[in-house]
């Protein structure tokens, strides 16, 4: 996959290697990202914190500024009240003069509290010059008491005014200096915004850089083995087993990897065995096929070979019975007559032993074609009739009018109405044995009631297995080949229809078989 | 008029016998082949008015023979009855699509041949 051998595609087989559950790297890459918006909000918090600390720096600064014009002020107006003193004549300006140097006083120790260290010694140098001042003021005071007032004069202007010159530049230089200290700090907050806004822009994308690649890489460790997994349940979908999947995972989809390899080893390993199987069973299938053709050839020559010298045997003794070969002594007529019943049941033991083994190979078809119900109904009862008219028995049928045409083998049919009715009359002694015939929503009813022996309730379900008759005694007593009732079945099957008993010991049986009208036929 | 021939084309003796003995006390004139072969040779040669013949024939079976007779002009309308060994096995329809005129079913009854017999020809 393209993705695999992308430059992220190492780490996510990376993630995929680690030995933690899909859960697991789940949370750990949300912790990831919520560590980093952490992170961002500490950078801020510092950021402002910052620039709070440098923003108070700067309002120090200004008050300082204020303390220092505070100064100057009182300066000025203890220059003023000098000045007024002179004039006056009097010490009453004195006081005021006091009071404007202790502001100056109280000012300056503020001012020097708060100052940086570089400033101290400047503010010493203005203290000394104040104090020089106030002597100044002193001496002025005394000459003013004393009169002396042009002693006053020239201390005013000899030593008072240089000094409070001196003490105004002092100041001034004061101001200045902070007011290059205030601009220094506005830089530097500015620099600093600038700079925290930097880092936090900078931290913020790579935080975003960080969680978007760690979100990368964390899902597509997950969406790489589903990929796998998709591409490789289309191929087992497809039939092609034994395939495996692979993925560096060692999480959930590392084990359901796992599962899918050792379920692919396994359907391999079915199929397998199944083609084998399927292999040996088309082997056996075609051996069965050749053994079963030959079977039926088998029987067909056997059945061939057994007819002809059964038709001479019968053939003979009829000819014998017609006294084609003169008249037959009377004792040697019944052994011949058995002879012939004999022969017959033989027949018809070939007959039907060769039908059921057609029947069984799949190889009887049925000659699907119109005919009509009246006529095998007929033809039965003319088959059966002088049968039933030796034993005595009523022998009645009866066809719903309003049959059509129907569809189907119908000498096949014929051969199951045959083979039910030669029952009813065989298993009779006394009383009737009727056919009936009715159309009913498409399906055709055969039915052969008799007042026979009737058939035990434990044995209703296996007459129509082969060779099932109610007691091998009836076989001598009644004959019959046992296998007429199980051809009749198949027949009946094969016409897509089904066959069924009613059946009372002792008082009479019922059987039917429904088809329908139109019956298409091909192999059961 | 002379009197009507069959032919009997059938490999086991003891068939042909029974024929023999059915027919011995008719007017019919019977000959007899015993393969395929021989029966196609007979009845192109004779020219019967009747032939009975049976599926199973050595050297040539009796639905080719009858096939034969049909495609040959001279035999073409000859009546034929073949006998099949088993009605139900589809030997019956077999034998008509091969031209036979009837078909009568292994074993059979004498009764039946001679009913068949003079039904295709009656006697003089």
């Amino acid at each position: 996959m393209a993705l695999i051998s992308s430059p992220l595609g190492a780490p996510v087989r990376a993630v995929a290697r680690i030995r933690a559950s899909v859960h697991v790297k789940l949370l750990a890459g949300f912790l990831l990202i919520t560590l980093l918006f952490i992170a961002i909000t500490a950078v801020s918090l510092r950021a402002v914190r910052e620039t709070a600390r440098q923003t108070d720096l700067l309002d120090q600064a200004q008050v300082r500024v204020g303390w220092s014009r505070q100064i100057e002020h009182a300066l000025a107006m203890q220059m003023h009240f000098t000045s007024m003193a002179l004039l006056a004549q009097s010490e009453d300006s004195v006081g005021l003069i006091l009071r404007e140097n202790n502001r100056f006083n109280d000012t300056l120790a503020r001012l020097e509290t708060a100052a940086p260290p570089e400033e101290r010694a400047l503010i010493q140098a203005i203290r000394v010059a104040q104090d020089d001042a106030m002597a100044t003021v002193a001496d002025i005071a005394n000459a003013v008491r004393d009169r002396r007032m042009a002693d006053a004069m020239t201390a005013l202007r000899t030593r008072q005014e240089p000094i409070y010159q001196k003490i105004e530049t002092l100041v001034g230089s004061l101001v200045a200096a902070e007011d290059t200290r205030m601009a220094s700090l506005r830089r530097s907050i500015a620099a600093a915004q600038a700079r925290s806004l930097r880092q936090m822009a900078g931290f913020a994308v790579a935080a975003v850089a960080v969680a978007l690649i760690a979100g990368f890489v964390i899902s597509w460790s997950f969406i790489l083995p589903v990929r796998e997994f998709h591409g490789f349940l289309s191929q087992v979908a497809e039939g092609r087993f034994g395939g495996s999947v692979a993925v560096p995972n060692r999480d959930e989809f590392g084990a359901l990897a796992e599962r899918m390899n050792w379920m692919s080893g396994e359907l391999r390993r079915l199929d397998d065995e199944q083609r084998v199987a399927a292999a040996t069973l088309r082997g056996l299938n075609d051996r069965l096929e050749l053994a079963s053709r030959a079977k039926s050839e088998f029987l067909a020559n056997m059945s061939h070979e057994l007819r002809t010298p059964l038709n001479a045997i019968l053939g003979f003794t009829e000819i014998m019975l017609d006294e084609l070969y003169g008249e037959v002594p009377p004792n040697l007529r019944e052994p011949l007559v058995d002879i012939q019943t004999n022969g017959r049941h033989l027949l018809r033991l070939i007959n039907d032993v060769l039908d059921l083994s057609k029947i069984e190979a799949g190889r009887l078809e049925l000659g699907v074609d119109e005919y009509s119900v009246q006529e095998i109904v007929d033809v039965v009862h003319a088959s059966l009739r002088s049968l039933a008219i030796e034993k005595g028995l009523a022998f009645s049928v009866w066809v719903a009018p309003d049959i059509p045409p129907a569809r189907g083998d119908g000498r096949r049919i014929t051969q199951c109405l045959m083979n039910l009715a030669g029952n009813a009359l065989k298993f009779t002694r006394h009383g009737r044995v009727e056919i009936d015939v009715r159309l009913d929503e498409g399906w055709l009813t055969y039915r052969v009631s008799d007042t026979g022996i009737g058939i035990p309730k434990e044995e209703v379900e296996n007459i129509f297995a082969e060779f099932r008759q109610v007691d091998t005694t009836i076989t001598r007593e009644y004959g019959g080949t046992g296998l007429g009732l199980s051809i009749t079945k198949r027949l009946v099957e094969m016409h897509g229809g089904r066959i069924g008993v009613e059946s009372e010991l002792g008082r009479g049986s019922r059987f039917f078989f429904t088809v329908p009208l139109h019956a298409d036929g091909g192999p059961a | 008029m002379r009197d009507r021939t069959v032919l009997h084309i059938e490999d086991n003796e003891y068939n042909r016998k029974i024929v023999r003995q059915l027919l011995s006390r008719t007017s019919y004139r019977l000959l007899e082949a015993a393969d395929g072969e021989e029966g196609l040779a007979v009845a192109q040669r004779e020219l019967p008015d009747l032939i009975l013949m049976d599926v199973q024939l050595p050297k040539l079976s009796g639905l080719d023979a009858t096939r034969l007779l049909r495609a040959d002009p001279r035999t073409a309308k000859i009546p034929l009855v073949v006998v099949t060994s088993f009605a139900l096995s589809g030997d019956d329809r077999r034998a008509i699509d091969a031209g036979a005129s009837a078909y009568l079913a292994k074993p059979y009854s004498p009764r039946d041949l001679m009913a068949l017999i003079h039904r295709f020809l009656p006697e003089n």
